[in-house]
């Protein structure tokens, strides 16, 4: 029984020895290695930057004639860390002598490898290797059973670009079970004006969460090119969509698209005439005032709310039509003018204005006087408690009318 | 041929420092190089870099505060300032220039657009 523990004890103290050697000699290699690595890179780097910085046509003269098998993970790191820091001609000569050594095509193998995170890495390499000739592969790995692997496919894709390279992810918006729509949206805005065609040749393919989605990406890319057929968009039979391509006008900005934003005012769904309202704010066209003041009066808090900003946004004849408004009988549109100037800090001037004279100080008094009107005089009264200005304050006091002492009847 | 102009690089990230500065050297500037805000400032300090390139996240100061700095320091205030960062929203870039900097280059960046801005910035001021 003693024999027997001793034995045991022995047994174990042995195997903690040996996993503590391993242990310990398994870093010192890694340490060893990772030291080998770091002084061959800083001998490698400055050729790899010269050939980067430079004319030669290949990289191989600026390695002497090769790289050796031991330098190649090296020189694999060095060419991939400023590939990703880089753009313009040095990206392309760097992308390039990752062909030319090779490790594309390493890349390639290992994107069909059976371990997930070996294929998640090359797609990503791939990606920044700017490997055109890997799109068609990369497109494949969007089917990819691992998440990961897809989503990096989906990245490179974004970095190689092309047409090629667009319409795999534009596909890929009609699988929100597979793919985060956010991600792949971010991934071909990212791409510039070169989604621009696809997104509008292939949108009556999509589904209707992905026709939405391509509305957004073409009013983040601010294309141009889109926005006559953003336009036709508006007479669209969804609502959901004609609302999405009223949103993306505004992102763009573009005042030629006022005049049919002004038609989409008058549309039957509220969604579309908010968005309308939004975007005739975003692109300052100061003819859709009349528009907008209609607006103020719609059935729907968020066409009149996005109305009234727009307003604002219009500049000054926009805040004229607002003060306007303040007398309207519709106690909406009334409301909603109130609103807009006393958040936007525009009441807080009028109110300042008092403490001047003549015509300055008459149109201030008839601003307060038609908020006093309306009703809305708790931001009055509270001016009219903590204004630094002595005749401000006495200017409120006579236009606000008298506080009821608590406890008399009224 | 005359002497070389300086340039001081602050950037913590050490493959885009080594990727700048064998940029600019190749060019025939002479490079300093700081791998924080602290020595950033105080490289500036002591050696009067004709123009300085600073990232906007670095440790201890940031690329806002070193540019505070040089504006406040009587014999740096007139010395070209680039940022060189990955910041891209239209706020941070208009910071940068509210604080002070003379070019603004978001990364990743184009090499030789690069070289041709601190080109730009190290001519004589015309009158």
């Amino acid at each position: 029984m003693q024999n027997a523990l001793v034995v045991t004890v022995l047994s174990i103290a042995t195997l903690f020895l040996v996993l503590t050697i391993v242990i310990v000699l398994g870093k010192g290699w890694r340490e060893v290695r990772d030291g080998w690595r770091r002084a061959r890179r800083r001998e490698l780097e400055p050729r790899v930057l010269a050939y980067a910085h430079g004319s030669d046509a290949s990289i191989l003269s600026a390695l002497g004639g090769g790289v050796r098998g031991r330098d190649r993970a090296v020189v694999e790191t060095i060419l991939l860390d400023h590939a990703s820091r880089v753009r313009g001609i040095e990206h392309e000569r760097l992308c390039r002598a990752l062909d030319e050594l090779g490790f594309v095509d390493r890349f390639l193998a290992r994107l069909s490898g059976s371990r997930w995170w070996r294929r998640a890495e090359a797609a990503e390499n791939l990606g920044l290797a700017g490997a055109k000739r890997a799109t068609a592969q990369l497109a494949a790995a969007l089917t990819d059973e691992v998440s990961e692997v897809r989503l990096r496919a989906a990245k490179a894709l974004g970095l190689v670009g092309g047409r090629a390279a667009v319409l795999p992810l534009v596909n890929a918006l009609t699988e929100p079970n597979r793919w985060s729509t956010i991600r792949i949206a971010d991934i071909l805005t990212g791409m510039g004006s070169e989604v621009v065609k696809e997104l509008m040749d292939g949108f009556p393919k999509l589904n209707a969460h992905a026709k939405l989605a391509a509305l957004d990406i073409l009013g983040r890319v601010h294309s141009l090119e889109a926005v006559p057929w953003l336009l036709k968009r508006l007479d669209d039979k969804e609502s959901d969509v004609r609302a999405r391509a009223a949103h993306a006008l505004g992102a763009i900005g573009v005042v030629d698209a006022a005049p049919a934003l002004r038609k989409a005012l008058d549309d039957a769904d509220w969604p579309v005439r908010a968005m309308a309202a939004k975007a005739l704010g975003r692109v300052h066209d100061v003819t859709a005032i009349p528009a907008l003041c209609e607006a103020l009066r719609d059935r729907e808090w968020w066409v009149r709310a996005n109305a009234a900003e727009a307003l604002k946004a219009a500049g000054p004849p926009g805040v004229e039509a607002l003060e306007r408004m303040l007398t309207d009988a519709d106690l909406f549109a009334k409301h909603q003018a109130c609103l807009m100037l006393e958040d936007a800090g525009l009441l807080d001037r009028r109110v300042a204005q008092l403490a001047g004279s003549g015509p300055l100080r008459s149109s201030a008094e008839s601003v307060v006087t038609r908020f006093v009107e309306a009703g809305q005089i708790g931001r009055l009264r509270e001016l009219a408690a903590t204004h630094t200005e002595a005749k401000v304050r006495e200017a409120l006091a006579r236009l606000l009318p008298r506080e009821t002492p608590p406890g008399v009847a009224r | 041929m005359g002497v070389a102009q300086r340039i001081l690089v602050a950037e913590d990230d050490p493959v885009t420092r080594r990727f700048v500065v064998s940029l600019l050297e190749e060019r025939g500037y002479e490079v300093l190089v700081a791998e924080d805000g602290e020595h950033a400032v105080a490289t500036a300090a002591s050696a009067r870099p004709d123009l300085i390139v600073s990232d906007l996240v670095m440790p201890y100061r940031d690329g806002y505060e070193v540019l505070r700095a040089i504006r406040n320091d009587e014999k740096l205030k007139s010395t070209p300032v680039l940022i060189l960062s990955m910041r891209d929203r239209e706020e941070d870039i208009v910071r940068g220039f509210e604080q002070g900097a003379d070019e603004y280059v978001v990364k990743p960046f184009n090499a030789r657009e690069f070289v041709s801005r601190v080109r730009k910035l190290l001519e004589p001021r015309r009158a």
